[in-house]
């Protein structure tokens, strides 16, 4: 428990030393830049609406389609989120609600809405590294995994894209869905531009790659991103639409009784 | 014009025999460069060709459910049960260590440590691998076992009824090769202790580890083939060095074909494999020109002149029989199946070679013998003293003083033989090539008693216009239902799989774990939630597998309890039969590697008709030609139809499958068969053309069984010679060699046997309606 309690306070420090510390500041410190990249790519403003649309491809080229709704909001100060997910699509989905209490050292609660039975069911999260819903994303990719859990190495320091980025290897300590994992992280933003995925056969099997980022409410935000697996041949890609920072959500929002009834406001 | 040529061809060679052999020899080492190239194929798939209807229909089968091509079957059997700390243990270790192995599609081997298994507790939902670590106490055992047993998804899948047996299945990826990845899983099972005993089984191990034996094979057989013949022609001449010619003409032949095969790029085959043995045995008849050589010499007493004189009498029956051998093997040009025709026409161009050495090598080597040793060798060539000559004149006299009893008896035979075709079962059974005692063969038993099945067919249930979310439907999952436990009726197979086991199972889960519920649920639209919840959590392939991402189809998985292609006809049948019966806007497909072997197990019995007929018709023709008289065809003609159906007889009455190999045969037997024929009648026709000449003719019968005595010795040395060869196939260790051999060798003793037997009969029979004929061509 207090390693727990020590585990989140460092994670809470490092937020905001990160959070007040000039972007620009040259670390060395590879736990450092992947502490950042976390929270320019899961936290960034307090509060975020995103309109979802994956597309799903299969080896055959077929296509599969989700769209939900995404509603996040942080709950400082210990890095706890809660997410809400919508669906639209596909058809015989539509008003499923997904709830998601996220902590960063332990396991999320997760609440699925099935309309057809009327049922609010728990659903474990055992396995964070499953995919989700059917993606080549995992929970993890979706929501960030613990930086705790791996071991972080800076490589090297290399170009991507014509931007200067950190490259950095982390190696899991426990059990994971990869060996190791290899990112790209832009300097300027501490956004990740492009993660390779390897295999207990240390083969690479996924990768990640950040599409177009753009500047939303002043925050840099990956707007399409893929993610390949080398090898089944399926990709899938995610593109945000309608974004939105800051609003004005309430921790309350995000329950069952919203899995139900979900708030009108924010989803059209 | 032709017979023109071969002589100045001999003569060149007799005046030249140094640069004939220097330029051999050179030749030969351009093909053997191409040897260290050599590559084996043995996917049954490529059997038809890659734009053939069942490969194209099975490749876009495999793409919409994401499929693997290959699996491998890892059973764990322990006689006290597997539910236990240390058999666990030990299948978690293993699970682990074959998750490492490169080839293996880590992301989706499926056992206890790796299988999704849905679950509900305490009110929560549990979509995670249904052994995550081994249990510890008496109470997590009982959990798993009720885990296990409850979901009808792991029993005779992963788990066998009797609990004693539990299984891992190991994708692997696109070209990997099975029996490497088998052996390092072997290699990893021997290193636990205990008492547990394991099996390794599935198609790609069968198939690559026959591939490797072939290889085996083909380095030891053929050069023990090669061996035996040299040591049996040894003793018929009792002269080292022609031996060794022999040899090398046949060692060239099988050089040069070889050569070109594998440097046009192709593989080799469990047929083309056989090739050496093949050109080997073809290769000894030449033995009619050493036969005629050394009673020629004993005649002439000049090596040049006999030589001369050799090539004159017996250049024309072997120049025919080359023809019709190679006539034989070129039928197969015309087959479906791609290793079968590469067969053909490497065996082809083979025979066709060692016609050529036969004018130019072997005249050249007789030059480099001495006229001691020649001397010595034609002495027991003496028809009067000859033992083996007496014994063949006597054969002949059998047919040509009773013609009518031998006939008679013959008839009997022949309908006894014609009753066994009757018998004949066409099936290919890639496990039963292996000898019922192979570890590969075992583990397949195994398995196959204990678990559904290692041979898989698929059957797509798709909607006949093609739309969208039907599979959602309940009413198309009650379909897929009846029809799986329509299959589950049939004796071989052993379980079936579809996305309807997913729905109950998720139906069941969400109302408390309460059996009741263990069915398909009301609703489309509780249908679709279902399946969302599930790909929530679960793995991508668990539904891939089975749906189509458009929910048009769905892919039910049928697993067999044997390789036999009757078994997935029996699925097919039985499937038409339920759709008939329960009309839904549905069709089925059949797809998958027990439909392909089915497919390709009818491509053979077609081909085998097809080539049957037409080797027939192609070997009468050269006969005619070669005899100038379609009469005297028919005569040569019947001793090899009744070796053939003899042994077709006999194949019917053993019950032994009719697979490849043996169709195979049947057309080249005709074309192999025929030489003892053409080598008869040739040198008897010529006996009586030379015989009207002399002063005091000889009668018909005198002259057969001259025939009989001087080139009948020939022709049963080929034979022995040819079945000495193949006999070396009767040890081999794969089924398919000892078919091949047996058979051969059966087929040349036989066929050289009722040559001697019924041509003589036959041609007593028919002297009038034959000789008249040649008289009116006159």
């Amino acid at each position: 428990m207090t390693k727990l309690i020590f585990q989140t306070t460092v994670a809470a420090a490092a937020l905001v030393l990160t959070a007040i510390a000039p972007s620009s500041a040259q670390t060395a410190d590879p736990a450092g830049i992947v502490r950042k990249m976390h929270r320019a790519f899961f936290y960034q403003g307090d509060s975020f609406r995103a309109r979802i649309k994956m597309t799903l491809t299969g080896a055959s080229g077929s296509e599969r389609l989700r769209e939900l709704t995404m509603l996040r909001i942080n709950m400082p100060p210990g890095g706890d989120q809660r997410y809400f997910m919508y669906f639209h699509a596909p058809g015989d989905v539509r008003r499923m609600a997904f709830l998601v209490y996220k902590y960063p050292a332990r396991e999320s609660d997760r609440w699925l809405f099935i309309p057809a039975l009327n049922l609010v069911q728990r659903i474990a999260a055992k396995d964070s590294q499953s995919s989700f819903v059917g993606s080549d994303f995992t929970y993890e990719d979706v929501s960030g995994r613990d930086v705790e859990a791996d071991e972080h190495k800076l490589s090297r320091e290399e170009e991507h894209g014509g931007k200067p980025c950190y490259v950095i290897e982390s190696v899991p300590r426990g059990a994971a869905s990869y060996k190791r994992k290899v990112s790209w992280i832009d300097k300027a933003t501490s956004l990740p531009l492009k993660e390779e995925y390897y295999d207990v056969q240390d083969q690479l099997f996924k990768e990640f790659s950040a599409g177009e980022i753009k500047e939303i409410d002043g925050v840099p935000t990956i707007l399409k991103r893929t993610m390949k697996n080398l090898k089944t041949g399926h990709q899938t890609v995610v593109e945000f639409s309608e974004a939105k920072y800051r609003l004005a959500l309430k921790p309350e929002e995000f329950s069952e009784r919203a899995l139900r009834n979900p708030p009108g406001s924010w989803i059209k | 014009m032709n017979r023109l040529r071969n002589f100045s061809l001999v003569e060149l060679s007799v005046d030249h025999p140094r640069w004939v052999v220097f330029i051999t020899a050179f030749i030969t080492l351009g093909f053997l460069t191409q040897f260290p190239k050599a590559r084996t194929d043995t996917n049954p798939k490529n059997m038809l060709p890659p734009t053939s209807e069942v490969r194209v229909s099975n490749d876009a089968v495999e793409r919409t459910f994401d499929l693997y091509e290959d699996m491998i079957v890892v059973g764990i059997a322990n006689e006290s049960g597997i539910l236990n700390q240390g058999t666990l243990g030990k299948i978690k270790t293993i699970t682990a260590e074959i998750l490492k192995i490169p080839g293996v599609a880590a992301r989706d081997v499926a056992g206890f440590t790796t299988i999704d298994n849905i679950t509900v507790e305490k009110g929560t939902l549990q979509v995670s691998p249904l052994m995550a670590d081994v249990p510890e106490s008496p109470r997590e055992l009982d959990r798993l076992r009720k885990q296990l047993f409850e979901n009808h998804m792991f029993v005779g899948r992963i788990i066998s009824q009797d609990g004693k047996t539990a299984a891992i299945y190991v994708p692997l990826e696109k070209g990997a090769n099975g029996k490497e990845i088998a052996d390092k899983i072997r290699g990893l099972v021997g290193q636990q202790d205990g008492l547990e005993n394991y099996y390794v089984a599935g198609d790609p191990v069968a198939r690559d580890t026959f591939g490797a034996e072939m290889f085996k094979l083909m380095a030891i057989f053929a050069p023990m083939a090669g061996l035996v013949m040299f040591m049996v022609r040894y003793l018929m001449f009792g002269d080292l060095f022609l031996s060794v010619a022999l040899m090398m003409d046949a060692m060239i032949a099988i050089i040069w074909s070889m050569g070109l095969l594998i440097g046009l790029g192709l593989p080799i085959h469990v047929m083309s494999s056989m090739a050496p043995v093949f050109l080997m045995a073809i290769a000894t008849d030449s033995i009619h020109i050493f036969n005629e050589f050394y009673f020629r010499y004993k005649e002439e007493r000049d090596k040049k002149a006999a030589i001369l004189k050799t090539m004159q009498a017996v250049g024309r029956p072997v120049r025919y029989t080359a023809l019709a051998t190679a006539a034989g093997f070129s039928v197969l040009l015309f087959m479906n199946i791609i290793p079968v025709k590469v067969f053909g026409g490497l065996v082809a161009f083979g025979t066709v070679i060692l016609r050529i050495l036969s004018f130019t090598f072997v005249p050249a080597m007789f030059t480099f013998v001495t006229a001691e040793s020649v001397e010595k060798a034609s002495q027991g060539e003496e028809i009067k003293t000859s033992h083996t000559s007496l014994f063949l004149g006597r054969l002949a006299g059998l047919g040509a003083h009773r013609p009518w009893i031998v006939v008679l008896t013959g008839l009997v035979f022949f309908a006894v033989a014609v009753a066994g075709t009757t018998r004949i079962t066409v099936n290919n059974n890639m496990v039963e090539w292996f000898k019922k005692s192979s570890e590969v063969r075992t583990a397949d038993r195994v398995m196959n008693k204990a678990l559904g099945g290692t041979s898989l067919g698929y059957l797509v249930v798709g909607s006949k216009e093609g739309e969208a979310e039907f599979i959602k439907t309940p009413q198309a999952l009650r379909h897929i239902e009846g029809l799986q436990r329509r299959l589950e009726s049939l004796p071989d197979v052993g379980k079936t799989t579809s996305v309807v086991d997913y729905v109950k199972r998720i139906n069941r889960v969400l109302h408390k774990d309460d059996r009741a519920y263990d069915r398909i649920p009301e609703s489309k639209e509780m249908v679709g939630q279902y399946l969302f919840l599930f790909s929530m959590s679960a793995k991508p392939s668990d539904l891939d597998n089975v749906v189509d991402p458009s929910f048009q189809k769905a892919n039910v998985w049928v697993q067999l309890k044997t390789w036999d292609a009757k078994a997935m006809r029996g699925v097919i049948e039985t499937a038409k039969a339920y759709q008939r019966e329960n009309p839904l806007a549905l069709e089925i497909t059949p797809a998958g590697i027990a439909y392909f072997n089915m497919v390709w197990n009818d491509e053979v019995l077609w081909d085998m008709i097809k080539g049957f007929l037409l080797a027939l018709v192609v070997i009468f023709v050269i006969l005619a030609v070669n005899f100038r008289s379609p009469r005297w065809a028919v005569v040569g003609y019947v001793p090899l139809l009744f070796t053939v159906i003899l042994i077709y007889g006999a194949v019917g009455f053993m019950g032994k499958d009719f697979d490849m190999p043996i169709s195979v045969l049947s057309c080249l037997s005709l074309g192999m068969a025929v030489d003892f024929s053409i080598h008869f009648i040739n040198r008897f026709r010529q006996r009586i053309e030379e015989g009207r000449a002399a002063p005091g003719p000889e009668s018909i019968e005198e002259a057969l069984v001259w025939t009989a005595a001087r080139p009948g010795k020939g022709i049963l040395r080929n034979a022995v010679l040819f079945a000495a060869a193949f006999s070396v196939m009767l040890f081999a260790p794969l089924t398919p060699y000892v078919t091949v051999g047996a058979f051969i060798v059966s087929m040349m003793l036989l066929s050289a046997i009722l040559c001697f037997v019924y041509i003589p009969a036959l041609i007593v029979l028919l002297r009038k309606w034959l000789f008249a004929a040649e008289e009116n061509q006159k």
